[in-house]
């Protein structure tokens, strides 16, 4: 069993519903997947693929009214599905921390920086005053926030976007959660700042021993800093692996189109994009078939009528959802 | 596809230097006139009796509308009471209405509002379906009625009916302004940091909706007393002959011809009151408004 204690998140058949006037919504619809402690898991997919609802439905954020979870995450031995404000209140912070996308809102605007970061502290550590300051200076320093304690009676609107990301990513660390997770960390920074953003990431995960999961629709960012990837289309996952099955030896058609509209710098200049015809589906008329059949090139009828289930792939850990998967790199070696 | 950056010179580019200066524009001489009018009104009303002021109830018939002079600043009325003297003993009844009301008004309707834009859920909604219904009344007429058969009348049944009609429209106010603020991501950001509920609307939400509450409260305050005005106005607030800006300009409408003096200093203060109020409360909501300014 020394595998399964190894894992700090198991999530299994979690499906999450919104009642909508449409009727219901399956934004999230049986997702399962594991994550091993000290391990980068990548959740990718298109706009509206359910990986934010994914994301907030792990954290155990739900709106009061109109949804519905089922399934399961366990995570580090505790139930989050079903569980009271009270008890997450009690693994917020210290068990699971958030980083939210866009960093000019997710600092209070009118409290000084510092004080948003020992705020934590005091309440959730019980530190006093002096030492919650002490340690949050140590916290800022430590994401790399150049004269810590200048910037910590800063106001967030005296600070970038980078180093407000930093700001936010310091009050996520400072219980020292062993699961950080990362919801399009970089969506409102510069591309250069989103580098460095993601580099911090990657270098806390190491230094603090945490498990990241980094959600994203940039390839290009889960490629280089997580060890496993969760493609999503349509609140399902239709492609799990090791990100190097992934990349090299992709089944999924939809897989491949993601792959082949993110810019590659070996192309020429000028290269025009390419991009998946058609738009995501309508999440309340989903059809009995595969999600991503009416997009797809090798849909056929039975694409159409009938979902295909995650089958396993070649390699341990590698699954994919497809009735005409493409033959990878692996399959076309052996024969 | 792994090699699309190129870290170590990516990490050259970091411009930690960029940093906004706390700047802020001052307040402004106006400003500090208008707040220096409204300091000086409250000391007036609040030391009116150990003043140096004539008794704004003795009527001296030797000298009856009698226009401004050193004895009596603004004159006297038509049956020779000192104006000044009253204008300054009303500040205390329409003052005492305004700021009395709206601790009512936003006592309840404020934390009220606040709470149910962060709970949301049912609570909300039976709380807003009530208060919309109570808007969809028109307030003066209830007022009216209240005050017409609550009898007798005085200074504080005044308040406690103002002040409950107006808790509705702070509810909608202060609701307003916290859902804008509720849905921020800092709001959740702060909840899975494990702040505690009370936390949150305490340390998260307040101080952003305050720069809307102060100076909806300055002039909150300031309606309620045009509105004693007004009452007073139709015989509904204190009774004579105890001075109210209101009750001053209703008895003077009389005399209006014979003695314009009487309706002028009242109305004066009444007016000036108020345009400090509003310019305070105005000024305030503009400099503290960086929330969404500088973000």
């Amino acid at each position: 069993m020394s595998e399964e204690t190894a894992k700090l998140l198991v999530v299994r058949d979690l499906t999450t519903t919104f009642a909508t006037l449409g009727g219901p919504l399956p934004a999230v619809a049986g997702v399962s997947f594991d994550l091993n402690k000290n391990e980068t898991l990548g959740i990718v997919g298109e706009s509206g693929s359910g990986k934010t609802v994914l994301s907030r439905t792990i954290m155990g954020l739900q709106q009061r009214t109109n949804v519905t979870v089922t399934g399961s995450v366990l995570l580090n031995g505790h139930e989050m599905v079903g569980a009271s404000e009270k008890e997450k209140r009690t693994l917020w912070g210290t068990e699971v921390a958030m980083v939210f996308q866009d960093p000019m809102t997710s600092l209070n605007p009118v409290m000084r920086v510092g004080k948003q970061i020992d705020e934590t502290l005091r309440v959730r550590l019980g530190m006093s005053r002096a030492d919650a300051k002490v340690r949050a200076i140590e916290l800022l320093e430590l994401v790399g926030i150049p004269s810590p304690q200048r910037r910590y009676g800063a106001f967030p609107g005296q600070l970038s976007g980078g180093m407000r990301q930093r700001v936010v990513i310091a009050t996520a660390l400072a219980c020292t959660p062993k699961l950080l997770l990362a919801d399009e960390p970089t969506t409102g920074l510069d591309v250069t700042i989103q580098a460095q953003i993601l580099n911090l990431i990657d270098q806390l995960k190491e230094q603090l021993h945490m498990s990241v999961i980094l959600v994203t629709h940039d390839l290009g960012v889960v490629a280089t800093r997580t060890s496993k990837i969760v493609v999503m289309y349509a609140g399902r996952i239709v492609e799990m692996g090791s990100t190097r099955e992934v990349f090299a030896n992709h089944r999924m058609p939809y897989t491949r189109a993601l792959l082949d509209s993110s810019p590659k710098i070996t192309n020429p200049s000028h290269t025009r994009l390419t991009t998946i015809p058609g738009r995501p589906p309508n999440l309340l008329q989903l059809s009995d078939g595969c999600s991503f059949a009416p997009r797809c090139a090798y849909a056929t009828e039975r694409c159409r009528a009938e979902r295909p289930e995650l089958t396993p792939a070649s390699e341990a850990g590698h699954f994919f959802a497809c009735w005409n998967p493409l033959t990878g790199a692996r399959e076309v070696a052996a024969s | 596809m792994s090699d699309n950056f190129d870290h170590a010179i990516v990490a050259e580019f970091a411009h930690p230097h960029l940093e906004r200066p706390e700047e802020r524009e001052p307040l402004g001489v106006l400003f500090w006139i208008c707040v220096g009018w409204i300091a000086l009104n409250l000391f007036g009303a609040i030391f009116a009796n150990v003043l140096p002021l004539q008794n704004p109830l003795y009527q001296n018939y030797t000298l009856i509308n009698a226009g401004p002079s050193l004895h009596h600043l603004f004159g006297t009325d038509d049956i020779g009471r000192d104006i000044f003297s009253r204008v300054v003993y009303g500040s205390r009844i329409s003052i005492t209405a305004g700021v009395g009301a709206m601790t009512i008004g936003f006592g309840i309707g404020a934390p009220l509002g606040m709470l149910t834009a962060y709970r949301r859920g049912r609570f909300d909604t039976m709380v807003t379906t009530v208060m919309y219904a109570l808007l969809a009344f028109p307030g003066i007429v209830a007022t009216i009625a209240v005050l017409s058969f609550w009898v007798p009348r005085d200074l504080f049944k005044i308040i406690v009916v103002i002040g409950v009609a107006s808790i509705p429209i702070v509810y909608r106010i202060i609701r307003a302004a916290t859902l804008s603020v509720a849905s921020r991501d800092f709001v959740v950001a702060a909840k899975v940091q494990g702040a505690s509920d009370r936390r949150i609307l305490f340390k998260e939400l307040l101080p952003n909706v305050a720069p809307i509450l102060i100076s909806f409260l300055l002039i909150g305050i300031a309606t309620v007393v045009t509105l004693e005005g007004a009452l007073a106005f139709l015989g509904l607030s204190v009774n004579p002959p105890t001075p109210s800006w209101g009750n001053m300009i209703n008895e003077a409408r009389t005399v209006m011809a014979q003695n314009p003096w009487l309706v002028i200093f009242p109305s004066l203060a009444l007016c000036l009151f108020l345009l400090s109020l509003n310019f305070i409360g105005d000024r305030l909501r503009t400099h503290y408004d960086f929330a969404e300014v500088k973000l």
